[in-house]
């Protein structure tokens, strides 16, 4: 026992002066890219939005790219969009769920389910539930159409108030610009209605 | 015949109590909002110390010679309270450590917080096995607890920061209930008092200009008030608030439970079960006593020497004193 004791003890002491001795990770020099212009367009002729990236920008981004692989930087694989990383997700789904599990069981065996006073609160409780995600949902409802596709429509003070909008894109490469990224954008003319439709 | 009767006109202890608590928050509340940082420096270098060694009183005087029946609840207690204490000094200690990556620790801070909650769910349920009666819920609550702890780790600490100084008003709850019962409806409206000061303070003070940051110091205060998990709200009434709330505690540790709970009188050693009793360890509390005498003392040099680190340091440790309190508040339920 006293030498598993002394062998815990020295194993500890020697792994801090291990620890002591690693060396410190370099720190990544602020964030990676490359400036470029952007020269956006709209064309009426266009069935749907590109932007279009000259080649050498591409070589140039890929190279900052790897670059930054190098540095093992692996934070956006780590923590999605909204700051709360995979493993948060998990646990917090997962204790979430053993929560109402053993809740519900506890309700159901102690017997007060059966009570009046409860059916009227597991009712309230549900109506109450269903209000709320209402709320929810559509105080969550995203921008008009407009917004939600990247035409000249986006460019209208009608979507300038949401102040963002997204859309399919298609990215592509060029050899002809090789100075600037170009975007895209189909703007149909608006369409009249035909005589006959009057 | 012409009758003369005298009418005299007398407070009852009870209303004593009640007015003296009233006009002490409010001139608390007065003092506090107007010199936050002031105060929060004033109150820890006075009252941290004191008030933990009152405590750690107030705890050897309810520990039972001969635990019984109670055996494995204080086993379960006491040894929660040694690993998470270590483990919290551990992670409070090592956070500026460059080996751990800003993803371990949260990692490590949510995996403590959830240790922590189910700690005190398994207490619930020792202590309603005891009562005989069925309190398993309270693993329902702590699961939803510990699904916060993982989901918004920074809310949760803060809230943490802020629930505290109610347990010193639970506990106080609590002995009044069994040593005191005259002064538990007065209690009960000095407790709706608080709510009253605490809307009054923020009336007062949510347009106030941020406090100065100016100091290592000062910004610790802020920080640990939660100026930086709540960057939209005034410091100024966070820091007001968290040392109002503090204060009370301070209060309620070093003056009203010794008053309404004679053993817990420091000096009344004979009504503690572990010093007076036959089968009691009168050396061992007698020597406990003396060194957290001495480390109360400590603080205060400490305080007057380094007040910065030593307010850090005693903040690390003080944790224990918050975790001693769940086991004894669980019991008293």
């Amino acid at each position: 026992m006293k030498k598993i004791f002394c062998i815990v003890a020295i194993t500890l002491l020697l792994s801090t002066i291990a620890f002591a001795d690693l060396a410190k990770p370099p720190t990544p020099n602020g964030t990676r890219g490359i400036e470029t212009t952007l020269d956006i367009r709209l064309d009426a002729n266009a069935k749907e939005a590109r932007l279009i990236i000259p080649r050498s920008q591409i070589k140039q981004l890929r190279a900052e790219l790897e670059s930054l692989d190098d540095g093992s930087d692996n934070t956006a694989t780590i923590v999605g969009s909204s700051g709360i990383s995979r493993l948060q997700t998990i646990m917090s789904g997962m204790f979430l769920s053993l929560a109402f599990v053993i809740g519900g069981v506890w309700f159901v065996r102690s017997g007060r389910a059966e009570t009046k006073a409860v059916k009227s609160m597991v009712a309230l409780l549900a109506v109450s539930f269903a209000a709320t995600s209402a709320t929810f949902v559509f105080g969550n409802a995203g921008p008009p159409s407009e917004a939600r596709s990247i035409t000249g429509k986006m460019f209208t003070p009608a979507v300038h108030m949401y102040g963002f909008g997204w859309g399919k894109i298609k990215l592509e490469v060029s050899d002809e610009d090789k100075n600037a990224v170009r975007l895209i954008v189909p703007n149909p003319p608006k369409t009249t209605a035909s005589p006959s439709e009057e | 015949m012409q009758e003369i009767r005298s009418k005299s006109f007398g407070l009852t202890s009870a209303q004593i109590f009640f007015w003296a608590f009233v006009l002490s928050c409010a001139l608390a509340a007065i003092l506090i909002g107007s010199f936050p940082l002031q105060l929060s420096i004033a109150t820890i270098f006075l009252f941290a110390g004191p008030h933990n060694l009152m405590e750690f009183r107030y705890f050897a005087a309810r520990m039972p010679v001969r635990w019984g029946r109670s055996r494995l609840f204080y086993s379960v207690g006491i040894s929660g309270v040694v690993v998470l204490t270590a483990s919290y000094l551990i992670l409070y200690f090592s956070s500026g450590n460059w080996l751990w990556s800003l993803e371990s620790w949260q990692i490590y801070a949510a995996g403590w917080n959830t240790a922590f909650v189910l700690w005190i769910g398994v207490l619930f349920y020792l202590r309603g096995k005891q009562r005989r009666k069925d309190w398993s819920i309270v693993f329902a609550a702590v699961l939803l607890l510990a699904a916060l702890a993982w989901v918004v780790p920074q809310y949760w600490s803060l809230a943490l920061v802020y629930l505290h100084p109610f347990i010193a008003m639970w506990f106080l709850e609590r002995q009044i209930r069994r040593t005191r019962p005259e002064w538990l409806r007065a209690y009960h409206y000095c407790l709706l008092s608080i709510p009253i000061f605490l809307l009054i303070l923020w009336a007062t003070l949510f347009d106030q200009p941020n406090l100065s940051e100016e100091t290592n110091l000062f910004w610790r205060i802020g920080q640990h008030a939660g100026s930086e998990v709540l960057p939209f709200v005034s410091s100024h009434l966070l820091v007001a608030t968290h040392v109002f709330l503090e204060s009370i505690h301070y209060f309620v540790w070093l003056l009203i439970i010794p008053l309404v709970d004679k053993r817990a009188v420091p000096w009344r050693l004979k009504d503690v079960p572990l010093f007076s009793n036959a089968n009691g360890i009168p050396r061992i509390f007698a020597g406990f006593m003396i060194v957290s005498t001495v480390i109360a003392f400590a603080l205060v040099f400490g305080f007057a020497v380094d007040y910065t680190t030593t307010r850090d340091i005693y903040f690390a440790f003080a944790i224990g004193h918050v975790l001693a309190e769940f086991p004894f508040l669980v019991k008293m339920l």
